[in-house]
């Protein structure tokens, strides 16, 4: 029963107090007291903050959802002997690797849909259907690249090194992506930094969605080789994680 | 049918030499301990039935499978020495976890009230004591109903009460006609719950009989002779012969019953026997170590 094993990889960690707070109540917070700062102000590319800070809000909490929920809890159970136990069960290696993956996916929906919906709720946010169509969908898969990061640096570290990098990788990614402080205000060197990053494409995606702009093609191409090149790693990672201990 | 079948299996880490020249059978239905100080080699032979390990060299058969086929196939049930659970998920959610790997399992109820966690169930595994989270992981050993169950020091963080408790659990799995090998350092615990007790000391079995005979220093005799380019197919089905060594033309084999192992050597065999020689097996010094670690 492999659902078995993804329904409590869900479970464990919508229990978890940091998961909680961090992932899913931060970002929505966060959103909502800037929102009622500057929400009404209009951005460069005439659309209002409160839509603009929907994205940024919504790819923060993904992205922090996406590397919390894999790489400490990974690298934790790798190191505590957990997914010893498992092993010595019919669950086979590969299921052990997909539902990892699957559940980082799922976790991000939560803080994802919350902030959209206080974006709704709270700012009157309102988008076409065709919209909300592409926006939700490529928000949610755009964390591919950071759920395989989260796998790799749990798959090759011990927790107390784990920990830190994660920390580290998913604040670095947050800002030089510009999901704290639009990219405009940047100096020029970040901001070059910021266009290979997939944390940059990724909300960049979102924000011409959501101003009825046709999405780059440059950053749907930076998005889809971070997923391939980062997923393959993971996946090899996984496995020597697995077969390892 | 053999449940486990280690022939001639070595295993080395580095320089290490962790398990040496094994060779060890246990038939279904029985309860093995395997006993022995620490570092023996109890845990690396363990992982290797389980498929965790691979052997260095010889073969490792559990049920006449392959470990990672018995595996897959949910025959195999283990309680690896070490392992923490998930502190989120409670005692019922866990157990019950594991049961559905299987694909025949023990109902819910029965694995609880066997493991001794019925006032548990909705426990968080964070919030459990050391002993109340053993007989959880003992829980998940048992809940696919596995032929063969392999505990590893299963009571090493028990106290006393606890440990009586758990081998009541263990006795009862067992009684039901399945296969269970048990490791421990105590000899105690080993007579005290097993049909068969295996010492065990730097990798290799120094004495294998029943706990009485183990414990009367009689249990194991080690029969020498010199076998030189003659073969040695047939010597481990002797009566008595619980494991057989060959090192340069040197055939070691260790018995039960040195009488009637030597009787059939010379009366059943073609083999020309040069230099035999009858030792008592080298108990004295496992039981040394055993002890001094206690
Ligand atoms: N991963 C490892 N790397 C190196 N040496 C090891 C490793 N695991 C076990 N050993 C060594 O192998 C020997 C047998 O260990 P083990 O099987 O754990 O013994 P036991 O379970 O009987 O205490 C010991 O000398 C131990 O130090
Ligand atoms: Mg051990």
């Amino acid at each position: 029963m492999p659902f078995g094993y993804l329904r409590i990889e869900l479970l464990r960690m919508l229990r978890n107090k940091r998961y909680i707070i961090f992932v899913v109540a931060f970002p929505v917070i966060f959103y909502m007291i800037n929102a009622n700062l500057w929400g009404a102000q209009t951005t460069e590319g005439g659309v209002r903050a409160g839509v603009f800070l929907m994205v940024s809000m919504g790819a923060y909490g993904a992205l922090a959802a996406s590397m919390m929920s894999t790489a400490v809890p990974w690298a934790q159970e790798r190191q505590s002997g957990w997914l010893r136990q498992l092993r010595v069960t019919p669950l086979p290696n590969t299921t052990i690797i997909l539902t990892k993956l699957a559940a980082a996916l799922l976790l991000v929906l939560p803080s994802l849909l919350l902030v959209v919906l206080a974006a709704v709720v709270t700012q009157g946010v309102s988008l076409t259907a065709g919209q909300w169509a592409a926006l939700i969908p490529a928000m949610w898969l755009g964390t591919i690249p950071f759920a395989a990061l989260g796998l790799v640096i749990g798959s090759l570290l011990p927790v107390d090194t784990a920990q830190p990098v994660a920390m580290l990788s998913m604040f670095a990614l947050a800002l030089l992506g510009g999901l704290w402080f639009p990219p405009e205000a940047m100096p020029a060197t970040m901001k070059d930094i910021a266009d290979v990053l997939p944390s940059f494409s990724y909300a960049d995606i979102g924000w011409h969605l959501v101003s009825g702009e046709a999405v780059p093609l440059s950053d749907a191409v930076t998005v889809v080789i971070w997923a391939a090149v980062l997923g393959v790693l993971a996946v090899l990672g996984c496995r020597r994680a697995v077969t390892r201990a | 049918m053999e449940a486990i079948a280690f022939t001639d299996v070595s295993k080395s880490y580095g320089d290490v030499l962790a398990v040496d020249g094994l060779d060890l059978t246990v038939r279904a239905g029985t309860t093995v301990a395997l006993l022995g100080p620490n570092g023996a080699g109890k845990s690396t032979s363990v992982d290797m039935l389980l498929g965790l390990l691979r052997p260095t060299r010889g073969r490792v058969e559990v049920l006449g499978r392959p470990p990672d086929e018995a595996v897959a196939r949910g025959e195999v049930g283990a309680m690896l020495q070490s392992g923490e659970l998930i502190p989120e998920l409670t005692v019922r959610e866990t157990v019950d976890f594991v049961r559905r790997l299987y694909p025949d399992p023990l109902d819910p109820d029965e694995i609880l009230t066997m493991a001794d966690l019925t006032g548990l169930v909705k426990r968080r595994a964070g919030k459990l004591s050391g002993g109340q989270a053993q007989r959880v992981r003992f829980a998940m050993a048992v809940a696919g109903a596995p032929r063969l169950l392999l505990l590893d020091e299963p009571t090493a963080a028990m106290d006393v009460e606890s440990r009586l408790r758990f081998w009541a659990c263990m006795r009862d799995y067992a009684a039901g006609g399945r296969t269970v090998l048990f490791t421990t350092h105590h000899l105690e615990e080993a007579e005290e719950n097993s049909d068969r007790v295996v010492v065990i000391a730097r990798g290799r079995v120094v004495a294998d009989g029943t706990a009485a005979e183990i414990k009367a220093g009689t249990g194991g005799h080690a029969v020498h002779f010199t076998l030189g380019g003659q073969p040695a197919a047939g010597l481990d089905a002797l009566p008595g012969v619980t494991a057989v060594e060959i090192r340069s033309g040197a055939a070691t084999l260790r018995t039960t019953d040195a009488d009637a192992t030597v009787a059939a050597l010379y009366r059943g065999t073609s083999l020309e026997v040069r230099d035999l020689r009858i030792a008592g097996a080298d108990l004295e010094e496992a039981f040394l170590a055993l002890t001094r670690e206690s």
